[in-house]
């Protein structure tokens, strides 16, 4: 891994992104944008856009298309790379990506507002039996019965490694692929309804059965921010911004639909260039300070 | 630095403090452990004599980690009196770890 520390790292490659991107760029800062190959999974859905200034009549994918334009104009790339979680160490981020690491002195969050709805009880256990890092708490699990819900194929990875240490292994997939799984882990192909214990998990019931277990992992596309970035303030199930962008982390930002409606494209642009601004404006403050 | 605790000492240590004190239950396959270590030392180097600060291995104190019910970690548990008082499961940046601790000061 090069040792780079960023001046900016972007999450996220939707308008919100972009628009952050583009700005902090003609500032000249050294900036990493996090995303996937389409840009945004929303916009390449919208048949028609009329509501964003300048580009009257506009498909989802054509509006992408121009993004796509821009940003390779100013010669800002994507990494195509999924953020597990964001560590505020004080005056920079790390930046977790499956156990390889990225630093930057600050960050802008543009992750939108797709994240899956938790289960019954997920959140009530977690820290208790239900966890979202297999690979982190595994060890832990050695010679117990784990369960594995899976949002994903690289869940099956996470499963296959469980099942080298747990006793029993249960994968539960939550959607239509074949499975490439180790041949102790036995698949439960039924909808999970809850999962229940007293002071820990102690079962996961399904719509025709339940299962004693230990513990839980559920593995999913997309977390919410606050278990991104630990330690964020949420309001109202978005991240809480002041008129600067700010969150209630320093060096953190926040912009798009992660923060509130109304779900716009312009509206996301138009916080994230503020984002950017003020992201530039808090890294020249940082030099005056050093 | 903080002290490491284990399974043998681990309820002297506890019962005895006059102060606070908070254990950080860890293990070197966890990243998430690694990232808060560093937070652990700044903190309890800002907070001094006020509360006492451990980190116990749960790879090497199995006994201490099941007798917690230790199931995620980084645990941090904050003990008053030999009590259980406080815990938090996972990362947290320095200012948060911090809002949690001074709490029972």
């Amino acid at each position: 891994m090069e040792n780079t520390r960023y001046d900016i790292a972007i999450i996220g490659s939707g308008p919100a992104g972009l628009s952050a991107a583009i700005n902090a760029k003609v500032r000249n800062k050294n900036i990493i944008v996090f995303g996937i190959q389409e840009l945004s999974n929303k916009i390449i859905k919208a048949p028609k856009i009329n509501n964003y200034l300048g580009f009257y009549d506009i498909t989802g994918i054509e509006l992408r298309d121009r993004f796509k334009e821009h940003i390779e104009n100013l010669g800002i790339s994507i990494t195509f790379e999924r953020i597990n979680e964001v560590y505020a160490m004080g005056d920079y981020f790390a930046l977790d990506v499956n156990g390889k690491m990225y630093e930057s002195k600050t960050i802008i969050l543009a992750t939108g507002i797709e994240y899956t709805k938790p289960l019954k009880g997920e959140e009530k256990f977690l820290g208790k039996g239900v966890g979202y890092c297999a690979t982190c708490d595994a060890p832990l699990y050695k010679g117990k019965t784990v369960t594995i819900i899976g949002y994903n194929k690289e869940a099956e990875d996470d499963a296959n490694y469980v099942s080298e240490l747990a006793k029993t292994t249960y994968y539960v997939p939550m959607y239509k692929k074949e499975l490439a799984l180790n041949e102790n882990i036995k698949i439960l192909n039924d909808r999970v309804v809850e999962i229940q214990g007293t002071d820990k998990v102690d079962k996961v019931v399904f719509e025709n059965n339940e299962i004693a277990t230990d513990g839980v992992f559920v593995l999913k596309d997309s977390v919410s921010p606050t278990q991104l970035v630990p330690g964020l303030e949420m309001e109202n199930n978005h991240i809480k911004v002041n008129l600067d962008m700010k969150t209630n982390i320093k060096g953190c930002f926040a912009a798009g639909d992660c923060t509130g409606k109304p779900y716009q494209y312009i509206k996301s642009a138009g916080q994230g260039q503020v984002a950017a601004l003020n992201a530039v404006t808090y890294l020249d403050s940082m030099v005056k300070l050093s | 630095m903080i002290e490491e605790i284990k399974d043998e000492n681990f309820s002297t240590s506890i019962n005895q403090a006059s102060t606070p004190v908070v254990v950080d239950f860890w293990a070197s396959w966890c990243g998430p452990c690694k990232m808060l270590s560093p937070i652990m030392d700044e903190v309890s180097g800002e907070l001094g004599e006020k509360v006492k600060f451990f980190k116990l291995n749960v790879d090497e104190n199995p006994n201490i980690a099941s007798e917690f019910k230790i199931s995620s970690i980084p645990t941090v548990i904050v003990f008053k009196d030999g009590n259980v008082v406080d815990k938090f499961v996972g990362f947290k940046p320095k200012q948060a770890v911090k809002e949690v601790l001074e709490k029972h000061i």
